[in-house]
């Protein structure tokens, strides 16, 4: 016979959708490009280093994890999913351009041999590799990096913040004083003249790659949202009501870039519509509760922590079957 | 009676219907084949029992395997000629199964049943079990069993739905044969002995919800195109809004669910006395020369069928039996036509899926389309290794094996074939007692 009758058995269904893994990572890496180029714009060229060598960090540790557990050449490359280019990008637009450049190589390599390789690979992950991997540099290089740089661009407003301090510490001050930035709102969104993160600072840019992911049907962008929204409208009602609050504390830090990239990772969500939105609910209160409480960045330790109650989540909220009633209590 | 739209239903997909390929063939007449391969299965329950040896003359019409039991049915010849053969066949399925085949002789020489006395529902529903005639759609449950309900039924919903893609024997048959089945539904209506009858079609076939609107006795509901609406459960909820409670049978909510081609075996059995020998089926894919939507005898070797359609080309990767969504994958040509099917795809690489399963990602995107509300990300995990306690807890037993879930599944999982196998395991394990 010929070698054209050999014929593929397999399980139903025998058409499948062209959707794979591999497609969904490479559009959340196309959906952080703005980010990116908007990087690049505010902080020069610094920025794209940092972010090419932690990408390249990321995905040669994976290679080399893999080769050591005695994969070939070719099968990994086959295999590659283009997460680790993911947590990669994360963890290069979430820190400053002032940082070493060897700080990303230590963050994406820990990101991804400790947190997801050890743990099984894509999928088997517990918690967000590219937000462990952010904590890490940023605890380890603390003592080194005291502030942020500012960008390139000066605030649409005219004004400066007077330290180089994130926005985020501005507005919340230190010893619990409140203090408004000098910049303006729209400085905030647009990240001019805000000194912060590589990827954090332009939220248009956030937007734009959240809403290409949602057009595409990977992201369900009500949860972050709700997120957001919870955040702000927590931090609102911390300080006494005061609606000021409001879109200064959900423009500032790495709130949007946590909620819409880093928050939403599939893995480390749960499994279901309604648990999702009890989780982004509670990692509002967490979130905004956390930073009214430390007066520090805490996105991705708040994210950090969610992260882990996501199976205990999954054990208590998941689908009944169509045409479920609850059992009758039998009369005893 | 009147048009309306079904009532909605949130969950399922969208899958690419590509029924453009056959939905303007009109049905052809296959000559029956030189030799016939009948099965003694094609039906759930227990096989039939042959009642012919080798050597013997059989007509066309003849019995050749008689039901063994209530749930069974009785299998015909469908050709004239002599019995050459009463053996195990290894089928395409892989599956050990007994067949008669019987030789053509070219004659065509036919039988027939006695004209029917009267029609009181045990009369009708006597000669639809004599007939041998099956669930047409694909389940293969003997329509006569399904016909005398405990309880005293309402409504009698028609599915003309034919959610699978490729498939379009179903609206042919609507098209071409629209009187056929007009009086078939009523000979079923006066079976189960109810007035309200309703027929579910898709949205996608305008040409078929017109023709039956213009019937006064029917309930024409126009379903969302959308996977699985042919599903019984759902196109119940869809016509009716009742649900059926879980782990119960429509009967329960006074529904009784009928194919297209059930109800026209049905009147050529009671009005024109004819057993059931022949099914419609479309043979279609990239991998046909011709796609066609084609009558054939039962038992008809598939090499035939395809070489009838043109032969096929080169570079085909399945060969399937049944729609692609929930039809059987054939490990070689060497299958015969059973009554159940209504499909015979062969995919090219490209049209088919081949890709091979990496790890879950957790996305949730199955428990979010399962049509039947289950988690099957956790049934697949658990059913993987081993726990079949969690595995049911999680719904397993409710699968309709739709494929909804792996369809979209990013990682390729196979998630419908460890469902299914834990559902065999979690009955065999119910009946030891020990779950």
């Amino acid at each position: 016979m010929a070698n054209s009758d050999i014929l593929l058995f397999s399980s139903s269904p025998h058409v499948k959708s062209p959707k794979t893994t591999k497609w969904i990572m490479l559009n959340v890496c196309i959906a952080l490009l703005p980010s990116l180029i908007f990087g690049i714009i505010y902080f020069g060229l610094k920025a794209l280093l940092l972010v090419a060598v932690s990408v390249l960090s990321a995905v040669v540790s994976e290679f080399i994890y893999l080769f050591i557990t005695g994969k070939k050449f070719d099968e990994i490359v086959k295999q590659f999913d283009y997460s680790s280019c993911v947590t990669g990008l994360l963890i290069g637009l979430t820190i400053g351009t002032n940082y070493p450049i060897y700080a990303p190589i230590f963050g994406s390599a820990f990101a991804i041999i400790v947190v997801k390789m050890l743990f099984g690979g894509t999928g088997k992950n517990i918690v967000n590799p590219a937000i462990v991997g952010r904590i890490f540099i940023f605890i380890s290089f603390q003592t080194v990096i005291t502030a942020y740089l500012s960008p390139n661009i000066a605030s649409i407003s005219g004004k400066t913040l007077d330290t180089s301090a994130t926005a985020l510490a501005g507005l919340l001050g230190q010893d619990g004083v409140q203090i408004f930035p000098n910049l303006s709102n729209w400085d905030l969104f647009l990240g001019t003249g805000l000194s912060g993160c590589i990827g954090e600072t332009c939220k248009l840019a956030i937007l734009i790659g959240a809403v290409y992911l949602a057009c595409v049907g990977i992201l369900n962008i009500l949860y972050p949202i709700i997120y957001v929204i919870v955040c702000g409208l927590f931090t609102v009602l911390l300080n006494g009501f005061d609606f000021a609050f409001f879109l200064p504390s959900i423009l500032s830090g790495g709130l949007m870039i946590g909620a819409f990239f880093m928050a939403t990772d599939y893995v480390t969500t749960p499994n279901t519509k309604i648990a999702n939105y009890i989780y982004f609910f509670i990692l509002g209160l967490l979130t905004a509760g956390l930073r009214q409480a430390t007066h520090m960045e805490v996105v991705s330790f708040a994210i950090l922590l969610m992260n882990l109650t996501v199976p205990i989540i999954d054990k208590f909220i998941y689908h009944r079957p169509f045409g479920y009633y609850k059992p009758k209590k039998e009369a005893k | 009676m009147s048009i309306r739209k079904g009532k909605n239903y949130r969950y399922g997909i969208h899958v690419p219907d590509r029924k453009y390929l056959t939905m303007d063939c009109p049905i052809e007449n296959m000559p029956s084949p030189n030799k016939v391969y009948l099965n003694m299965s094609q039906h759930i329950g227990a096989p039939a029992n042959p009642v012919v040896a080798v050597g013997d003359y059989v007509k066309k019409g003849q019995m050749v395997g008689e039901a063994n039991g209530a749930v069974s049915a009785n299998v015909f010849s469908s050709v004239s000629g002599t019995v050459v053969a009463v053996e195990d066949i290894v089928n395409g399925l892989g599956q050990k199964q007994k067949y008669v085949v019987v030789e053509n002789d070219g004659k065509g020489e036919e039988t027939f049943f006695n004209d029917i006395s009267d029609y009181e529902p045990k009369t009708l529903v006597a000669r639809i079990r004599e007939a041998g005639i099956v669930g047409l759609g694909g389940a293969g449950f003997p329509t006569a069993v399904k016909l005398s309900p405990k309880t005293q039924l309402d409504t009698l919903i028609i599915n003309g739905a034919e959610c699978e893609p490729y498939l379009t024997c179903d609206y042919r048959l609507m098209l071409e044969r629209t009187e056929d089945i007009v009086k078939g539904i009523k000979l079923v209506a006066k079976a189960l002995n109810l007035n309200r009858i309703i027929v579910g079609i898709e949205a996608n076939k305008p040409k078929a919800i017109e023709i039956f609107s213009a019937y006064p006795d029917f309930d024409v509901v126009v379903l969302k195109k959308q996977y699985p609406m042919g599903s019984e459960k759902h196109l119940i909820y869809a016509t009716t809004g009742r649900k059926v409670p879980v782990m119960k049978m429509p009967f329960d909510v006074g529904v009784c669910v009928q194919n297209i081609k059930t109800v026209i075996a049905c009147y050529e059995a009671i009005e024109k006395n004819i057993p059931l020998t022949e099914i419609v089926m479309t043979v279609s894919g990239n991998g046909i020369t011709n796609p066609k939507n084609v009558k054939i005898a039962i038992g008809t070797p598939i090499n035939d069928i395809i070489e009838y359609c043109g032969g096929k080309k080169d570079g085909v990767l399945k060969l399937i039996a049944g729609g692609p969504m929930m039809g059987k994958a054939l490990i070689s040509f060497t299958q015969y036509a059973k009554k159940t099917d209504s499909g015979l795809l062969l995919l090219v690489k490209g049209e088919a899926s081949d890709s091979a399963p990496t790890n879950c990602i957790n996305c949730g995107v199955c428990a979010k389309n399962c049509p039947m509300r289950l988690m099957p990300m956790y049934i697949e995990a658990y059913a993987l290794s081993g726990d079949f306690k969690n595995a049911e807890k999680y719904g397993a037993m409710n699968c309709i094996e739709c494929g909804s879930c792996a369809y979209n599944c990013p990682a390729k999982r196979a998630l419908v074939q460890s469902i299914s196998q834990s559902k065999i395991k979690i009955k065999e394990l119910k009946q030891n007692g020990k779950l």
